[in-house]
């Protein structure tokens, strides 16, 4: 773990950044800046899972939740009142003070559980929130969903995908402090050994809160980009398929690390949107998830650690210091 | 009371479908101490089998047959292949099953097409019995014989079987079982199957009870049956049947009087149960 301490990973990440920040500017090509956005929301989404599952060896089912509070936000104040900065900061607010409110009760409920019972909860519980949803009709308008409009400032695609961009990249850096943070160096030993953390006299469950209460709160914001990029919200954002794509992402990215969630992110969508363009070719190529089902099972078997894991170990073993942060090649393949 | 005759009918009927579910996943849970997050694939895949060789050989006792058969494979091959691999370690064993739970229900959307398919009871058992004011709905009831059929099978295999001896002090203390000379990883596969078979006989029970079937369901009744595993206690037989009846019956009542409300009291239950008594309400030990 003392890869951290390393700088070069950030120094590689921070070009890269700035490449994606200058791409717009060079190549116009409205349905690869649609793409990237869409990378990018799903990144900060796929991090604050691998916080939890990764970082803190919590497996959660119900992440969806806080994805569909943050979506709803935007989208109720948004056709509720005007469409400006101004109510877009106070659905960002709302969104934080949400996510919290229900991360810190699920948390105080069924962090003290062991990892089938709170993974079977969570499950559960999301599955409250999508039912609630669909209920409460005069807020949500049920399964139809609404559109809705966005600030001026976001209208402009350019203007959002660098919005994005932005987001993502103050979540890697904010993580990556966030674990290598004290609190963060507990988590990790949670992950390792919880009996031995709590000998130790931590307060294993104070940890586990935290962890759970700040990827409940990071989910959120992904979700509120996620409803502002499409200008439209349905109960579909509290469905299991949201959970599910940040699991795969995370999974097969690589756990535990944060470059991995967002070459996760970049394969998962890339090959979405190449897999349903094969579509037309053959029907089988609409049931794509079937592949990724597949690849996730073999990953989860062979190569628990995920690309980024797997890499790194590869590259312990030869002793040489390199960090694969090379997604834009894995991810085109 | 032709109301309440109803309702509870139903309830039960609901109940015992989600017994059919709960008891494999408890009975899994219990012996080998991994909780099968792919087992509302099975239960779908139970439905789906089962009903197409229904409508194949219009005779709805194979189709039944077709989907146990079906579950038993499925659930060999997935404990041969999927979770053998992983036993031990549990973060390993949750991903992978919802894995599994994932393409299975991908794989069902592939075979039988992505819109829902209708099911329909046979003739035989279309209609209701009239008994003075009381209407019975003739599937409703088979439901629930099957369900207990089932039961005091499983109970019987249980307490008066060698193998159900053999599990039962597998739950109890695997190392033992195995220091004394009994191949444990057998007596999991026969449960992994048992499991699996009850669960695709509870799916293909439910296609003409709830007259549609489509992917999505093993999700939904999973998230019923999780609910019931916690309430009757994992590892609990006993208390699964009870709970299953529970909920079933709490599903169908607040159904009628506060639908929008159903969901949400069950897991409430369950968010009590946990946080009081996570053993299970109907666990002996206390």
């Amino acid at each position: 773990m003392n890869k951290f301490a390393d700088k070069r990973p950030a120094i590689i990440f921070l070009l890269f950044i700035l490449l994606l920040f200058l791409l717009p500017f060079v190549y116009e090509s409205r349905n690869l800046l649609i793409l990237l956005t869409q990378i990018f929301i799903f990144s900060i989404f796929a991090m604050s899972y691998d916080l939890l599952i990764g970082f803190t060896g919590i497996v959660s089912f119900g992440h969806a939740m806080y994805f569909g509070l943050g979506s709803y936000s935007i989208g109720i104040f948004m056709k509720r009142f005007e469409p400006d900065m101004t109510y877009f900061l106070w659905a960002v607010l709302t969104t934080i003070a949400l996510t919290a409110i229900v991360s810190f009760i699920v948390g105080l409920l069924t962090l003290r559980l062991k990892s089938h019972f709170y993974a079977m909860l969570t499950m559960s519980l999301a599955g409250l929130f999508l039912v609630l949803a669909e209920k409460w009709r005069t807020l949500t308008f049920g399964n139809d969903g609404f559109t809705f409009r966005v600030p001026e400032l976001f209208i402009d695609r350019t203007n959002f995908y660098l919005l994005c961009l932005i987001g993502m990249a103050a979540v890697f850096f904010g993580l990556r402090r966030f674990v290598n943070s004290p609190l963060g160096r507990v988590l990790q030993a949670i992950r390792e050994n919880e009996q031995r953390t709590a000998s130790l006299g931590f307060q294993v469950l104070h940890y586990k809160i935290a962890a759970s209460v700040v990827s409940g709160v990071l989910a959120g914001i992904a979700g509120i980009l996620y409803a502002i990029s499409l200008r439209y919200v349905n109960t579909s954002v509290f469905s299991m398929d949201i959970t599910l794509d940040a699991l795969l992402m995370t999974i097969i990215g690589g756990v535990g690390t944060l470059a991995g969630p967002i070459i996760g992110a970049g394969i998962i969508e890339f090959a979405h949107d190449w897999l349903t363009g094969l579509a037309k070719e053959h029907w089988i190529f609409e049931r794509w998830i079937i592949f990724f089902g597949i690849i996730y099972i073999l990953v989860v078997m062979f190569f628990p650690q995920g690309i980024v894991g797997t890499l790194r170990k590869i590259a312990w073993k030869r002793k040489k210091k390199s960090y694969p942060v090379k997604s834009e090649q894995k991810a085109a393949g | 009371m032709d109301l309440f005759m109803n309702l509870a009918l139903n309830g039960l009927a609901t109940g015992m479908l989600i017994f059919l579910l709960a008891a494999g996943l408890t009975l899994i849970f219990g012996l080998m101490d991994v909780l099968n997050f792919a087992h509302g694939g099975l239960f779908a895949w139970g439905a789906y089998s089962g009903l197409w060789i229904y409508s194949k050989t219009d005779s709805f006792l194979i189709g039944i047959i077709g989907a146990i058969v079906t579950g038993f494979i499925l659930g060999i091959v997935t404990e041969k292949w999927i979770i053998k691999p992983v036993y031990g370690n549990h973060v390993q064993q949750i991903l992978i099953t919802l894995g599994l739970m994932m393409v299975l229900s991908e794989m069902l959307k592939v075979i039988w097409g992505p819109n829902q398919l209708t099911a329909s009871p046979p003739d035989y058992l279309k209609g209701s019995w009239e008994i003075g004011e009381i209407n019975l709905i003739k599937y409703r009831v088979f439901i629930i014989i099957v369900g207990l059929l089932v039961f005091a099978g499983v109970q019987f295999m249980l307490k008066k079987t060698k193998i159900g001896l053999v599990v039962q002090a597998g739950v109890m203390n695997k190392e033992m079982v195995q220091a004394l000379g009994i191949n444990i990883q057998r007596v999991f596969m026969f449960v992994f199957m048992i499991g699996a078979g009850m669960a695709a006989l509870g799916g293909v029970l439910l296609g003409p009870y709830s007259g549609v079937i489509h992917a999505g369901m093993g999700m939904e009744f999973a998230i019923l049956a999780f609910i019931v595993v916690v309430i009757g206690g994992m590892g609990n037989f006993k208390g699964s049947v009870l709970a299953a009846i529970l909920v079933g019956l709490s599903g169908s009542f607040m159904a009628y009087y506060v639908p929008d409300l159903s969901l949400a009291v069950n897991m409430l239950l369950m968010a009590v149960v946990l946080i009081i008594r996570p053993q299970g309400l109907f666990s002996a030990k206390g």
